[in-house]
């Protein structure tokens, strides 16, 4: 489904974590939403999925008002918290049931989504009991429950271990294909690895809405260099070759710029062979990597 | 089945499972209990502990009959550790929601306001309610044993009227329990409230009007009198309205959501 964010603005006493924000996610895709904490991400998602009113501006699901449209909506905050005495088995009947569902149905689909987020063995334990990631998964359980047709998160992946972080990026590899999605995160290795479109955010300002593609291909490319050696002499040398334009030198590794990289790469990669130089990494790419391009966009110069 | 069929039931369990479904009726029976005991006994604890010298009561002025013990067990014990007892109960209801996040959860299903208020109040009233009536009933058998009878239909009438005073404790507990984030503050101005409700009660024929603790004054009335007071409609009419008050703003609170603390 459309989701269509137009103008949205939210002030909290003097600080304003959203500012007259406007984006558009078509049916199918998935956004992420990167930032730096406290840059307006988790206030924007609470505004989408209508925990908070925005003060200005409106969210659309398919044209029409966010409010009418829960059923649609799948959520997963934050920090995802149940009652604690409720058991994993339990939660998703009464989350399933305020959405709507049946209980015939509840009674087929609870162990099978509880399967598919791993956690069917911990069916009947308590809430209480539950680590962070197993919350995290218990929470993806209850968005996933109802089928919707958009589904917002917020820092999905951020507070868990490397092996939750995993699951739950395979989990949500899995359902991208059937659903849009909005996910909000700072890690950027994650947004990369998820989504094709990404919306950068700042001081609650939309400063940046492009894809993996066109921000890496707007830089030039370059070759990393990465020497065995400490001697980067030959480095020094290759400066004054006609075709290399720059080289930045850093520890083992060089960053140089050519003049037409595609013929000169070879050239130079000869030269370096007829030099006898012990290269461990040689690399075409952008000059700079994703992390890269957000920090300068992020931070202010 | 409804949102509020399922948030009803869902505090239901949750009552089992925190074992206020135990507690709390206990607790009821036994204010219901004290007041006829401690009224019965009290010449004969004196005069066990005082011996003959000095003050003595006249054991004829403590002669009560039965419905004023049991006026007094509305009015010394309900109305002064019981409602206490409920607001300690029920203080938590909307605000532990709010701080778990389960509020904006359950907020973001396709529930109203109306449905998740409804269900607190229902459930938790007909739970308190129930606890009140135990400890009422309990009280009615030592009376009924150590006093004298009173008429059944005066009994559940002054019942009747009392619950109209316990339903506006809960819908004021939880309109304090939405707007503010601490469980002590939300304890404090509950208790502080309700017990200046009681106390300012009966002081002029006005107030008691426009007072909702005056429902309790028309239940001890009905019990020691056995007429109703002329008053009365008049007094429920105006409870009602600050029932319907309290939950109004309990209401507007949390769909403007207000209740987020930053």
């Amino acid at each position: 489904m459309k989701l269509e964010i137009k103008e949205v603005t939210k002030t909290f006493k003097a600080k304003t974590a959203v500012n007259n924000f406007s984006m558009v996610v078509e049916t199918g895709q998935c956004v992420g939403l990167i930032g730096p904490n406290g840059a307006g991400k988790s206030t924007l998602i609470k505004i989408i999925a209508d925990i908070l009113n925005a003060e200005k501006g409106e969210v659309l699901l398919d044209g029409k008002k966010i409010k009418t449209m829960k059923k649609e909506i799948g959520y997963l905050p934050q920090y995802p918290d149940f009652f604690h005495w409720m058991t994993a088995t339990e939660t998703l009947f009464f989350m399933g049931q305020l959405s709507g569902i049946t209980k015939q149905e509840l009674v087929k689909e609870v162990p099978a989504i509880l399967t598919k987020v791993g956690l069917i063995n911990e069916q009947h334990e308590k809430v209480q009991t539950f680590s962070g990631g197993m919350k995290q998964r218990l929470g993806i359980a209850q968005t996933l429950l109802h089928k919707p047709s958009f589904i917002v998160m917020d820092e999905p992946v951020s507070a868990l271990d490397p092996i939750g972080r995993r699951e739950v990026l395979n989990l949500i590899q899995e359902i991208k294909h059937e659903t849009t999605i909005l996910l909000s995160t700072h890690i950027l290795g994650d947004a990369e690895e998820i989504c094709e479109r990404f919306v950068i955010m700042k001081q609650g300002k939309k400063i940046e809405d492009t894809t993996l593609d066109k921000l890496t291909n707007n830089h030039q490319a370059v070759v990393h260099l990465e020497l065995a050696s400490h001697n980067m002499l030959w480095v020094q040398i290759i400066e004054k070759l006609p075709y290399v334009k720059n080289v930045e030198v850093l520890g083992k590794k060089a960053k140089i710029t050519l003049d037409n990289i595609q013929q000169n790469k070879d050239r130079l990669i000869r030269d370096a062979m007829d030099n006898n130089m012990d290269i461990v990494k040689f690399e075409v790419g952008s000059s700079e990597t994703l992390e890269e391009i957000f920090l300068k966009m992020v931070v202010s110069v | 089945m409804t949102p509020l069929y399922i948030l009803t039931k869902k505090e239901y369990v949750q009552m089992f499972r925190e074992f206020k479904i135990l507690w709390l009726p206990l607790v009821f029976m036994f204010l219901g209990a004290t007041q006829p005991v401690v009224t019965y006994y009290l010449p004969s604890i004196l005069a066990a502990l005082g011996g003959n010298q000095g003050i003595t009561i006249d054991p004829a002025i403590m002669q009560q009959d039965g419905e004023q013990v049991m006026a007094a067990t509305l009015g010394s014990q309900f109305d002064q550790l019981g409602i206490m007892v409920i607001v300690i109960a029920i203080m938590s209801i909307i605000q532990s929601d709010k701080a778990n996040g389960m509020l904006d959860f359950i907020l973001t299903r396709p529930v109203k306001v109306g449905s998740y208020i409804g269900g607190k109040l229902f459930s938790n009233f007909s739970f308190v309610a129930l606890s009140v009536t135990f400890g009422y009933f309990v009280s009615y058998v030592y009376v009924n044993f150590l006093f004298s009878n009173i008429p059944f239909f005066t009994l559940i009438l002054a019942l009747g009227f009392y619950l109209a005073w316990v339903l506006f404790m809960i819908s004021f507990t939880s309109m304090i329990s939405t707007i503010f984030n601490g469980q002590g503050v939300i304890a404090l101005i509950s208790i502080v409230c309700l017990l200046l409700l009681k106390i300012i009660s009966g002081l002029h024929p006005i107030i008691d009007l426009v007072n909702p603790a005056g429902m309790s004054q028309q239940a001890m009335m009905v019990l020691i009198t056995g007429s109703i007071d002329s008053q009365l409609y008049g007094n429920m009419v105006i409870t009602f309205i600050w029932i319907t008050l309290t939950v109004t703003i309990s209401h507007y609170w949390i769909s403007r959501k207000k209740y987020h603390k930053n």
